[in-house]
This record gives C-alpha cells, structure tokens and sequence, in this order.
C-alpha cells in the first residue's frame, strides 16, 4: 500500500513540475511572494517624515520647540511658516504630512501659569504616519510643558529640582515591546502573510490540478494509467503526501532562510514547529481537496481565491482584532485553517512558545483537518461517479 | 449593421449564461467589498486585554488597577501572580501587553524615588499595541499627577487632529483603501478572463462572427462593458464606504470616481496584455494575482511609499493603485488638493492608454491567429 501511495505521490510531483500554472503557483508563488512581500518594508520602520510647523508665537520658546522637533528620529521639520494657509497647502501638495501649530502667545502664557494648547494635524489617509508625527510632536510639546512644570513646583514648593523632577511624574514609565524590540513593521506584518501565502496557493494550487479526482480530463493522455485509475482513498492520500512533502519544504524554506535573510525573530522550537506543519498542512491539504471538487474549470478556484485573499487576510486576527469583528464573520472564519494557524506561527516563530501554550490552536486545526478529511472523502467519491461534461476537470 | 455588431456581441459575451463572467465582474468584488468594510464597522480600537502584575499591594495600586478597569480602550483580563505568568498568556495571545506594579510603589513614590512601572507589550499587533501603551500611559501619568500637586495643571497640552479622517476611524483609514484595492485586483482578473474564454473554449472566430468580421467591434464589445461595469460597482462601494467620513463635494467625487474610472480601464488593460503574451488563462490570471494581490502592500496606504527601497518604489509607482489611492487621499484634505490631484489623474489616464493600446494590439495578433488555427482544426476534423 505504501508502494501505492508513494506512486501517486510521485505522479504528482511530475504533474506540478510539468503544468505551467501548477509551477506557477506551487513553486513560483511560494519563493516569489517570500522574497516580493517584505522588499517593501526592508527599511524596517518610518523615519524622517515630511513635516511643518506654524509658528505663530514666534519666540525664544517656540524656537525651542521647533528645535526640538528638528532633533526628532521620527519626522523631519521641511518648513517653518507663519500662517496655517501655507501648512495647509504643502499637506495637500502631500510635501509635507503633518504640522504642528504653536499657538500666539505660547511663551507668555506658559510664564503666566496659563495653560496652552498645541495642535498637532496629521493626514487622514496614513494610519502609520499618523501615528509617528503625532508621537513625535507630542513628545516634544510635553516636554516643553514638563520642563516649565518642574520649575514651577520647584519654586512653588522650595524644593530642589530632583524632587520637583520626581514630584512631577512620581510614577514614570519604561515601555518594552518583547517580541519585536526594534518596532520593526515587516517583523509584525511579513510572518502573518507567509501563512496567508502558503493556504491560499496550496488551495489554489491543489484546485488547478483537480484535487483527487479520477480522470482528470486535462490529463486526457494519461486517462488509462495504473495512477488515475487508482481507489479514491488511495488518490486521495498519495497526492495529499505530495503537497504535504512538498510544502513541508516551504515551511523549512521559510524558517531556515527567509527568517534569516530579513532577520525576522526565529524563536521556533522543533517540536511545536513539526507539529503545527503537520496539522495546519493536513488542514489546508484537506480544504484544498475539498474545495477542487466544486469546480469545473481548473482556473476558477484562482478567480475566487484570489478576491478571497484581502478579507482572509485580516480574518486571522493578525492586523485587526476579531472580538471588534461582527460575530457572524468570526463564525465564518472558523472555516478557514489561516485564523487558527496565524496566531500559532507567530506564538511558536516569534515568541518561541512551547507545544502546551499553542496547543488549543493546534487541535483546532486538527479538527478542522479531520472534518475536510471526511468532507473530501465524501465529495471525491461523489464527483468520480457523476457524469459532467462541461469544463476541463 | 455596426451598431447590431456590437449589441449582438456584448450580448454573446455578457448575457449567455456565463455565471463565472458576473461572479467575477459583479458579485465577488462588491460581495468582498462590503465583507471588508463590514470588518471594521467597530471603527475605533476598543477592549484590547491587557494583565497587570501587582507586586505592591497599596491604594495607589488600587487606584491605577481600578483607573485601568474603567478606561473604555483596555479590557484588565488578567491580574497575574508573576511576570511569567503575564509573559505566557502574550505568548498564548490572550494578552496584547501587561505592566507591573512594583513593590513598595506608594512608599517609593511617597518618597521620590520614581518607581519605574514596566509596561511589556507585544509587538505583534501594531494597532493593539499602540492603543494600549498610549491609555496606559495617560493613565498612570494622570495617576501620578495627582499625588504631589494636583493643583498645578500641566502647562502644555497637546491635541492630535487627523485631517479628513477627524475621529482616527479605521473604516477610513483602511477600508477605503482596501475597497480601491479590491476593484484594481478585480479588473486585471476580470480583463484576462474576459478576452480569453474565447480561446480557451476555441470560440474567436464565432466572436469575429458576431462582431461582423470586425476585431474592433469584438474588442469595444469585451471592453466596454466590463470596464464600465466594474466601475459603476467601483464607485458605488467606494460611496458606501465613504458615509461614514465628511460628505466629498461634486468636484472631489467626480475626482475620485475618474481616477477610479482610469485605474479599471489601466488594469483591464493589462490584464488584456497579460493574455495577450501567454495566451492561456490560467497562467494569465496566475500572473494578475501575482501583481494585483499585494499591490495594496506596495501603494503606500499602510506603509508609507517614501519609506520603501528604490526599486519598491518605482514598481510601486507603474501600480495604477498608487495614484489612485494617492488621489482619494488628497480628496480627504478637500478642495485645495484638487491641482495636485490632477499630476496623478494624468498618470493614470497615460496608464489606461498605454495598456490598452498594447492590449489591443496584441489581441489584435492573438484573434487573428487563433482564427487561423480554428479554421484548420475545423478543416481536419471535417
């Protein structure tokens, strides 16, 4: 049987290396989107961003201020001007993507015990840049108000300007990310997708071959070979060993060399790492052969799975949470292996957790695949019995 | 005669029971569309679970905890026993971050020594993580501002306004430009498929016949529609979508719905030119899925373009997606970015034109010789 089984699996294999789409989707997409995806974020995070200040004060203090924002890691100060007009204008001319206006009056009214406010206008459109100018004016806005206060409690209460420093802020913070120490976006983005990637072309991939189905009529030359006139279950498993060797090889490939090339955290164990492939690819195998037996064209899984991608994509819980999510769409999301497997890569990849702590996603994934496993089953022995005559598969 | 030409090959085309064609061209990018939208129909960032490690057991502490619990942005889920206990459950996902509260906290800060609270997050959620360690530190700096001298009010306070977006709705942020990215996805599919299932189901020269002989008429009958389809869907999601911000203007939606229009017709167009070099569908819609699929990762709306390599950059900038997100954003700021909208207008029409003319040119060879080989198919099985 396992003679058998190794037959299919290599009959396979020739048939993914001798398809162009199947090349192009199983091999190609794999590799490309590994190297393709994180090119844009190799910078790592935003630095230097275009921006203004309005300076309507025009004093020692606002020059100061100013100053300080230059100094700033976060943003870089193009121009200084002295009407809002003129701010409002390079923002639409998108020369500049924020601005900070120091209000008439800053310095006399900070000296006069008079509270001011400093308005910080970002983009709209740039959810990053948003929040990057904004940290960063603030920081030096708060800073500038903090000095003042020291003084201030300094001379109010006689005491030295340590205490007055300590009676300020008694309670200071210190905040540490700790699995993504430098803030590096292609960190927090790249990982979750290389999941999406795997799913969505092993899916597509296993669709444009036709799943397990006997006779697949692309294959018209090859109808009568001891392969395609196999049982179902031994189709069905000996082809599923092939995408299951196959992408093993992608998982390894992912861990050993494109973690290392853009020096994402690589904190995987073995053990949890072994057994996440094998579940979260029996799962995706499985759903693969599930879905191939709806289709009757071998490009029509690529035209939904392809739209499919972007709302996947953020069902897994990696960019927006899923308890702000409508129930009814974590429900549907239950049916797709990547909500399960992208938190657990990133537990076992990013933050080195050990086999107990993602165990819970792990049997989810495990069940799933044991559900399409009697779903493809089921569906493969019905499609070999019917007779369609339209489409190519 | 021309005119029944055309009516009778849109018809042949559009309307002859061809569900993928409107699965494709109406109901998968609308349906994926509101699906996107309907993600982030919360808006804002709320309730992100965070643990806290309360090593001092004093009213201060009591106060912070009890600060934390009532602040609509964190959700306290856990009081942990140690650190480690708090460091699991991030790693399990049950928690976005934790701080400590360290021993002696009153007592420290009673006597000056500025007792450091830890606050550890993640990293792995780059929006959950900014909200929370923003609350928090609002929290315990207004905390800590009332235990020496409440009465002296910080001098500086600061106000961040995002313009055209005034309450940070992520709906606007990301489903906007999620939705433009959907349609650009979906005209370069809709484009390959739409010239080539008549070479995949060896049917060019019946097309050419319908068409009455003429390749233009076959051409304006598969375009036209599509393209126009699209963008009626295309705008009327992005309208949808957009509710939920300040109403555009006749000038910025008629803007915003030309730049739309010109991004549909610039991808159809290079979906054609795919076919029009491979040939076959499959491997032509492999090729739009690979360029179309993580254009919105290269279009700068998350990541900001100028932050990206140079080589990312220039593909960046022949993704007709750049220009048109570029211009909706602009519209967000409203009229004063109506001139400089119109540089990246100019872009995308010079991209429809291009991508057409090539496609049509290309196509042009492609039916020709298809209906050559058809013809002696026909011959030999006769």
């Amino acid at each position: 049987m396992i003679l058998r089984l190794l037959k299919v699996a290599f009959a396979e294999w020739k048939l993914f290396y001798t398809d162009p789409a199947a090349v192009l989707l199983l091999v190609v997409a794999g590799v490309l989107y590994a190297f393709y995806y994180p090119t844009p974020y190799i910078n790592q995070t935003v630095t230097k961003v275009p921006v203004a200040v309005v300076d309507l004060d025009n004093t020692v203090m606002s020059r100061q201020l100013i100053q300080m924002a230059a100094a700033s890691q976060q943003v870089n100060v193009k121009s200084v001007y002295a009407e809002m007009q003129e701010a409002e204008a390079a923002m639409a001319r998108e020369e500049i993507f924020g601005f900070m206006v120091i209000p008439e009056n800053m310095e006399k009214n900070i000296r006069g015990n008079h509270p001011v406010s400093v308005n910080i206008f970002t983009h709209g459109a740039y959810v990053m840049l948003h929040g990057a100018i904004g940290t960063a004016f603030s920081t030096c806005a708060l800073t500038l108000g903090a000095t003042h206060k020291v003084k201030q409690i300094a001379l109010s209460k006689k005491v030295p300007s340590t205490s007055a420093m300590a009676m300020r802020d008694p309670i200071p913070i210190s905040i540490q990310t700790l699995f993504n120490s430098s803030g590096s976006y292609s960190n927090y983005v790249v990982p979750s997708v290389l999941v999406v990637i795997l799913q969505q072309s092993l899916i597509i991939g296993i669709c444009v071959l036709g799943g397990s189905r006997a006779h697949r009529r692309f294959r018209r030359r090859f109808r009568d070979s001891a392969v395609e006139n196999e049982t179902a279950e031994i189709r069905y498993f000996g082809r599923s060993l092939a995408y299951f060797l196959h992408y093993c090889s992608f998982i390894l490939f992912y861990h050993c060399i494109i973690y290392n090339i853009f020096d994402f955290p690589r904190r995987g164990e073995i053990l949890p790492m072994a057994v996440f492939s094998l579940v979260f690819l029996a799962s995706v195998i499985n759903l693969g052969m599930v879905v191939s037996q709806v289709f009757l064209r071998r490009e029509s899984s690529m035209q939904l799975f392809l739209y499919l991608s972007i709302p996947i994509l953020f069902l897994a819980n990696f960019s927006w949470p899923s308890y702000l999510m409508p129930r009814w769409m974590v429900s549907i999301s239950y049916i797709l292996p990547s909500t399960f497997a992208v938190p657990a890569w990133l537990s076992i990849e990013q933050m080195g957790a050990d086999i107990y702590e993602v165990a819970p996603r792990l049997y989810q994934l495990a069940v799933q695949a044991i559900v399409y496993l009697f779903l493809g089953l089921l569906l493969t022995r019905a499609r070999d019995k019917a007779k369609i005559d339209i489409g190519d598969m | 005669m021309l005119l029944q030409g055309l009516l009778n090959t849109i018809r042949k085309i559009y309307f002859s029971h061809n569900i993928v064609l409107w699965m494709i061209l109406l109901v998968l990018p609308v349906g994926v569309s509101l699906f996107t939208m309907g993600m982030f129909s919360s808006q804002i960032v709320q309730h992100v679970p965070i643990g806290i490690v309360a090593q001092d057991d004093s009213m201060l502490a009591d106060k912070i905890k009890s600060r934390l619990r009532s602040s609509p942005v964190l959700n306290v889920k856990m009081e942990c026993g140690s650190m480690q206990e708090c460091e699991r459950a991030v790693v399990r996902g049950d928690l976005q971050g934790f701080l400590v509260l360290p021993n002696e906290l009153e007592r420290r800060a009673l006597r000056l020594e500025s007792p450091v609270i830890p606050i550890y997050s993640s990293g792995q959620n780059y929006l959950t993580n900014m909200f929370a360690t923003k609350e928090i530190r609002a929290v315990l700096s207004s905390v800590g501002g009332e235990i020496f001298v409440p009465q002296i009010e910080d001098p500086v306070k600061t106000e961040i306004h995002s313009v055209g977006n005034v309450e940070g709705n992520y709906q606007g942020f990301l489903a906007l430009g999620l939705v433009t990215a959907i349609f650009h996805l979906a005209a370069m599919i809709v484009g390959v498929y739409v010239v080539s299932f008549p070479f995949r189901d060896h049917r060019v020269t019946e097309m050419v016949k319908y068409a009455g002989g003429s390749r233009l008429t076959l051409w304006i009958a598969s375009v036209f529609p599509m393209n126009i389809i699209l963008w009626l869907a295309s705008v009327g999601c992005y309208a949808y979508c957009h509710r939920i911000l300040a109403p555009l203007t006749l000038d910025e939606f008629v803007m915003t719905a030309a730049a739309q229009l010109f991004m549909i017709c610039a991808c159809s167009g290079a979906g054609i030119v795919f076919v029009g070099v491979v040939g076959v569908m499959r491997i032509a819609t492999g090729a739009a899925g690979v360029i179309g699929s993580p254009a919105f990762a290269f279009a700068g709306q998350t990541f900001p373009v100028m932050s990206m390599p140079f080589a990312v950059r220039c593909f960046a900038f022949v993704l007709p997606l750049t220009h048109v997100l570029k211009i909706q954003s602009m519209m967000l700021l409203g009229d004063v970015s109506m001139e400089t909208s119109w540089h990246s207008l100019e872009i995308l029409i010079g991209m429809a034109i291009f991508w057409n003319l090539l496609g049509a040119f290309l196509m042009s060879m492609r039916w020709k010789r298809a209906m050559r080989k058809e013809v002696e198919w026909m011959k030999e099985s006769a």
